[in-house]
């Protein structure tokens, strides 16, 4: 399976953020989307997650997307949101438990004994079966972003999108993040539409973290894909600098941590 | 540590176990207060004898002896319709404050601050002084006006905003409710000067009323909610799922657009048939799914029907108390309302902050 975007532009209002960008991403692989902030990154995901308008033509496995029901989308990609401010307060085992819906069937939409214990692994794999009682109002930045990860998670679909889901984790839950998306991309996945194997895209400010789970990179710059190809090929100091506007490999080199 | 807490300990935490004792108690409160409504007033009866009258009728036998045929006209005719509307009209719009509050992920939304309550009463009025019926259809035509202006003030609502701000953010909608209801208030002022001899109606309806209710009133009223109670009970995930804003929503499966677009007139039914027989009564729809909430939490599978209770027998006691706190000159319900309702809905609403857990 694939999705495939061609000449696809979108924007908010009046203000366009893509520009006429063409994209394959085949299952199977692991790709980091990088570049500066507003450069069209998160619009990215949201087009190819068919959760926006826009122009131009973005297929899975040669369905439009925009045609697609929302349902038999969210049992192939699953997207994780940055963040935002909650005024209705779940619990985090209700929260989670959401990210089942598609699966749900009936009038009532009640969820199966297997949704809750997959709700339950989602739980554990992110460390926050702990807190499954509390109210998304009493965690902290880093335990909601595990508790908004295990509903993806819980989503249960062979595409991950993934907008900075490192960005409030500390240092150990990073590590384990990685290893754990490392394992998951190994995998495949069962859909309605036949296996899929396991694939990731994401969003990272950490490099390193980016580096160390995408064999792929693709660098936006002003809403256009400036490099596309294997992260050992395009990841390098001249790159970096072009698509960041600034010398990233003299900055890093000049990172002091640990000596 | 969070360890050591046995896992048996958390299990009954926030909205667990509990719920169902909360759900019989608050329906047993429910029940004792409808019952205090119908029996409160100048004229007291038994609790057996009220059963008594209220068998027969059900039963269609005739009256027994012992119970005064003029207790029978008072509380078959009057009060048990009067205090069902009541109940019938605070439950459904309750649940449409509900529903309102989950599609906009707004906390203050309602039919009432949305306009919807009072496009509804316009098209009531409307309805009134025109004199406007088909044959047949006289106890449906306030309803479906109601209706009808009720959806069109959401629509407008909704257009006007599209017009401001492209991406139809819920605060813009809430805003333009909130003027829309300003301006239709101003109508009303306006028909309340030219029409002077309907004017004590006119006032009525915009300050609500249960007086004068019959059977007919409730079996429509029941009616309407049924349908919509189902349906909206049907979109429980969905308006679950919604609350976490559209693009998650959407991600996770819903039909963002469908979904909003039937809950919003299901709750326009709801607000449009309650407004058509008691007037704009405004607050206990804004009120009762936060109290609900605060005791069972977010999910709608018990919001819904707990908005019902909580939103009817609040109501009820409103409307108890407006016939008989000043009796025997009856104090508009949307009065009541705003007096008991306000404060306390500052006391849970604050109260939030202090509470950590």
């Amino acid at each position: 399976m694939e999705i495939l975007l061609k000449n696809v532009s979108a924007g908010y209002d009046s203000e366009k953020v893509l520009h006429d960008v063409n994209l394959s991403i085949r299952e199977g692989e692991t790709v980091f989307i990088g570049g500066r902030n507003g450069s069209g990154k998160t619009t990215l995901l949201r087009v190819m997650s068919g959760l926006m308008d826009f122009e131009g033509s973005v297929t899975i496995g040669g369905d439009e997307i925009s045609k697609m029901k929302r349902r038999n989308a969210a049992r192939l990609i699953a997207l994780m949101p940055q963040a935002g401010e909650m005024y209705f307060q779940y619990t985090v085992y209700q929260t989670v438990l959401l990210g089942r819906y598609a699966r749900t069937n009936g009038l009532f939409g009640n969820f199966s004994t297997e949704d809750k214990e997959e709700a339950k692994a989602a739980m554990e794999a992110c460390g926050v079966y702990e807190y499954k009682d509390r109210l998304l109002n009493e965690l902290s930045g880093g335990q909601l972003q595990r508790v908004l990860l295990a509903r993806t998670f819980a989503q249960g679909t062979p595409f991950l999108f993934l907008d900075e889901p490192g960005s409030s984790l500390d240092i150990k839950y990073r590590a384990e993040l990685c290893d754990y998306l490392a394992k998951w991309a190994e995998k495949k996945t069962s859909t309605p539409f036949g296996d899929v194997k396991n694939t990731i895209v994401a969003v990272f400010h950490d490099l390193a973290q980016a580096r160390s789970i995408c064999e792929r990179t693709v660098f936006m710059k002003n809403g256009r894909i400036v490099a596309d190809g294997k992260s050992s090929e395009v990841i390098t100091p001249e790159c970096l600098e072009s698509v960041y506007d600034f010398d990233v490999a003299g900055y890093i080199e000049r990172q002091v941590i640990i000596r | 540590m969070d360890n050591q807490e046995t896992p048996e300990i958390r299990k009954k935490t926030k909205y667990g176990q509990t719920a169902g004792i909360g759900i019989a108690l608050s329906l047993a409160v429910c029940l004792l207060i409808l019952l205090t409504a119908i029996r409160a007033g100048s004229v007291y009866i038994s609790i057996p004898d009220l059963l008594k009258i209220i068998g027969s009728h059900i039963t269609g036998k005739p009256l027994p002896q012992e119970v005064d045929p003029m207790n029978d006209s008072i509380f078959w005719s009057i009060r048990m319709p009067r205090a069902i509307t009541a109940f019938l009209v605070g439950g459904a719009l309750s649940v449409s404050g509900a529903v309102m509050q989950a599609v906009l992920q707004n906390p203050l939304a309602s039919s009432y601050t949305l306009g919807v309550s009072s496009g509804a009463s316009l098209g009531a009025a409307f309805v009134l002084l025109c004199g406007l019926s088909f044959a047949g259809m006289e106890s449906f035509m306030l309803p479906l006006a109601g209706f009808v202006f009720g959806l069109l003030t959401v629509v407008a609502a909704i257009l006007l905003a599209s017009r401001i701000d492209r991406s139809v953010s819920n605060q813009t909608i809430v805003l333009i409710g909130v003027i829309l209801s300003l301006f239709v208030t101003g109508i009303m002022n306006l028909l309340m000067t030219f029409y002077g001899d309907k004017s004590k109606q006119l006032w009525l309806w915009m300050t609500g009323s249960f007086s004068a209710r019959n059977w007919t009133h409730c079996a429509v009223l029941f009616g309407a909610g049924i349908f919509g109670f189902v349906i909206l009970m049907m979109f429980s995930g969905r308006l679950d799922i919604l609350t976490f804003g559209e693009l998650q929503a959407s991600s996770m499966g819903v039909e963002v657009k469908k979904t909003k677009i039937i809950a919003m007139l299901v709750c326009s039914l709801l607000t449009g048939v309650s407004v058509a027989f008691s007037g704009v009564i405004g607050f206990i729809d804004l009120a009762a799914p936060h109290v609900v909430r605060k005791i069972f939490g977010p999910s709608h599978k018990i919001v819904i029907p707990m908005s019902f209770i909580y939103g009817g027998a609040f109501m009820a006691l409103c409307d108890l108390a407006s016939r008989t706190l000043l009796s025997p000159r009856e104090i508009p319900v949307g009065a009541v309302t705003a007096l008991v309702g306000a404060p306390f809905f500052a006391y849970v609403f604050f109260a939030k902050g202090r509470r950590k857990a």
